[in-house]
């Protein structure tokens, strides 16, 4: 019996070994790629068969990024929009987690449901209408219309993940409040929301997230001027004959260096965020 | 929670709905004014372009759930084992998942080059082409190229969710099978596969609703292409309200597309509901 098993444990774990070096190589292989071509000179990417290991290191491509006054202005831009709709989408969404984790009032599920289903719908859909209404309040190529429609992805998130947050919060803290004569409002503000800084970071930063990495309603509801980084990036870059790839694989690097940089940063307080539900679309 | 519920209202319903009742009328988006024209746009696609965009649409979303699940699955089950370095493998492998859905476009745009590509100077390496191709402009290869971008950006979330879910698995259960003379791979079907069930149809499901209104990696990596074997319901509906500016033909495109949608939806709630979240 134990020699059996003790086969079968090499045998799994070498079945492991196995699976993390070829998945493993796909997963991070790209990644490693991305950072080589970033830091090759330009010239000896045009090269076939290319080299897995680049061989003068330059920081050129980066440099090149900074004469194009046009990426800072879409950096700057991606900055404003995601961190204010992520303070945006935590405060709104606070209240509402907490009435659907705490009260029960008629219609509750039926709510709960809609907000459930509200971020399943195609965004492409919801532009055709969105994009007709910034235009007749003149909100078109405005930071208005970006965190307004940004909203409309990052709301159900916040709203969900707080109401699974709140729900860890026990019933007897709310009733101990209310016996020592705290309203409604106050028992929020001073006892619920002190508690859950953990659950409004990781929401914020889940909304900071997805702002930052959208593309479509950045796309189309904004123009040269107040547009993000990813649409201004295929803006500058994809061209009818692209072939600035070292400096737009350094441009890729900086635009994912923030959600990186902010997801190890906190990752104690995401993984959980990760599993708690419907995340990322 | 009023203002929350009003400001769903205002940018997520009302524009839903007004966007699908285009779809009974002949509108511009350029221009004011509408005509009914009942359910004209709808026959007209129906005896048309929808049934080519519906088949490209579910290879699209079948091929890119199905390969991250199988890659978080394998992935996950390693992981799940006293692996060395499994913590920080685990961080590392996240990174697709994070990174902005552009990014991953472009860099699998580099990979998949026609003449510099790593991709063409990996498989060449192996013998398993020939010559050089052009992956993202062959018609017959460029579902498939944009598949596997969208199989890297998807795993990391599965992986991490199936990682979760095997955590719960009992670790008795695993030994009493043992002791029964259970070999690794009837454990993974009789204890591991059957535990996971719940969590594996969540995963799916969601995978499957995200894949079928996806948008940022086909757009922006074959723009549709060529000649419209990328094209999906999202890109088309994209392309057909803001480069042809033709919301009637949008509005019944998004239409079918939603009533499509609203069954997968369906089924996630009322699953939701089984479990109890709600």
């Amino acid at each position: 019996m134990s020699k059996r098993s003790a086969r079968d444990s090499r045998g799994s774990r070498a079945a492991a070994w196995a699976a993390v070096a070829v998945l493993g190589g796909f997963g991070l292989l790209p990644v490693y790629w991305m950072l080589a071509t970033a830091l090759t000179p330009a010239q000896q990417t045009f090269r076939y068969p290319p080299s897995l290991i680049p061989t003068d290191l330059t920081l050129d491509n980066f440099a090149n990024l900074a004469d194009e006054p046009a990426l800072a202005r879409y950096l700057f831009n991606s900055i404003i929009v995601s961190v204010i709709t992520a303070v945006l989408s935590v405060v709104v969404s606070a209240y509402m987690g907490y009435a659907f984790s705490k009260f029960r009032f008629r219609g509750r599920r039926s709510l709960m449901y809609f907000v459930l289903s509200s971020q399943m719908f195609p965004q492409a859909l919801l532009l055709v209408t969105l994009y007709a209404l910034f235009s007749a309040y003149r909100l078109l190529d405005t930071y208005t219309a970006l965190v307004l429609s940004f909203t409309t992805f990052t709301l159900p998130l916040c709203v969900w993940m707080l109401k699974g947050f709140f729900d860890t919060i026990p019933d007897s803290l709310v009733e101990a409040a209310r016996v020592d004569g705290a309203s409604r409002l106050r028992t929020i503000h001073s006892v619920i929301l002190p508690l859950s800084a953990p659950g409004l970071v990781a929401a914020g930063l889940f909304a900071f997230v997805r702002g930052w990495n959208d593309f479509i309603f950045a796309l189309t509801l904004a123009g040269r001027e107040k547009t993000t980084l990813p649409p201004g990036l295929v803006n500058a870059f994809l061209g009818e004959a692209t072939a600035q790839w070292a400096e737009l694989m350094a441009a890729s690097l900086l635009a994912s260096l923030p959600v990186v940089v902010a997801f190890i940063a906190l990752q104690r307080f995401l993984v959980g965020g990760i599993t708690a539900g419907a995340i990322k679309g | 929670m009023l203002p929350a519920l009003a400001m769903l209202a205002a940018i997520v319903v009302y524009p839903l709905v007004a966007s699908l009742v285009t779809a009974f009328f002949a509108q511009s988006l350029v221009e004011p004014g509408r005509t009914f024209v009942g359910l004209g746009n709808i026959t007209e696609l129906l005896g048309g372009d929808f049934w080519r965009l519906l088949r490209q649409t579910l290879v699209f979303t079948v091929g890119a759930t199905v390969a991250p699940f199988l890659v978080g699955l394998a992935l996950a089950l390693a992981l799940n084992t006293r692996i060395r370095g499994r913590a920080t493998l685990r961080g590392l492998l996240l990174i697709p998942w994070l990174v902005p859905s552009v990014v991953v476009s472009f860099l699998w745009m580099w990979i998949f080059n026609a003449n510099y590509g790593l991709a063409n100077g990996a498989l060449e390496a192996l013998g398993l082409i020939d010559e050089p191709r052009a992956w993202l402009a062959s018609p017959g290869t460029a579902m498939a190229a944009v598949i596997v971008a969208k199989t890297w950006a998807s795993f990391p979330w599965i992986l991490v969710m199936l990682l979760a879910g095997l955590q719960t698995v009992p670790g008795e259960l695993h030994e009493a099978a043992e002791t029964d003379g259970a070999g690794a791979v009837q454990r993974f079907f009789a204890v591991t596969l059957p535990h996971l069930r719940g969590i594996i149809g969540i995963v799916l499901l969601l995978e499957l609703i995200w894949n079928f209104q996806h948008f940022d990696l086909i757009y922006v990596m074959t723009g549709g292409g060529p000649a419209g074997a990328t094209e999906t319901f999202a890109t088309a509906v994209y392309e057909t309200a803001f480069q042809g500016y033709d919301l009637g033909r949008a509005g019944a495109l998004g239409l079918l597309w939603m009533l499509l949608l609203l069954g997968m939806v369906a089924i996630y709630v009322r699953r939701s509901e089984r479990e109890g979240q709600l």
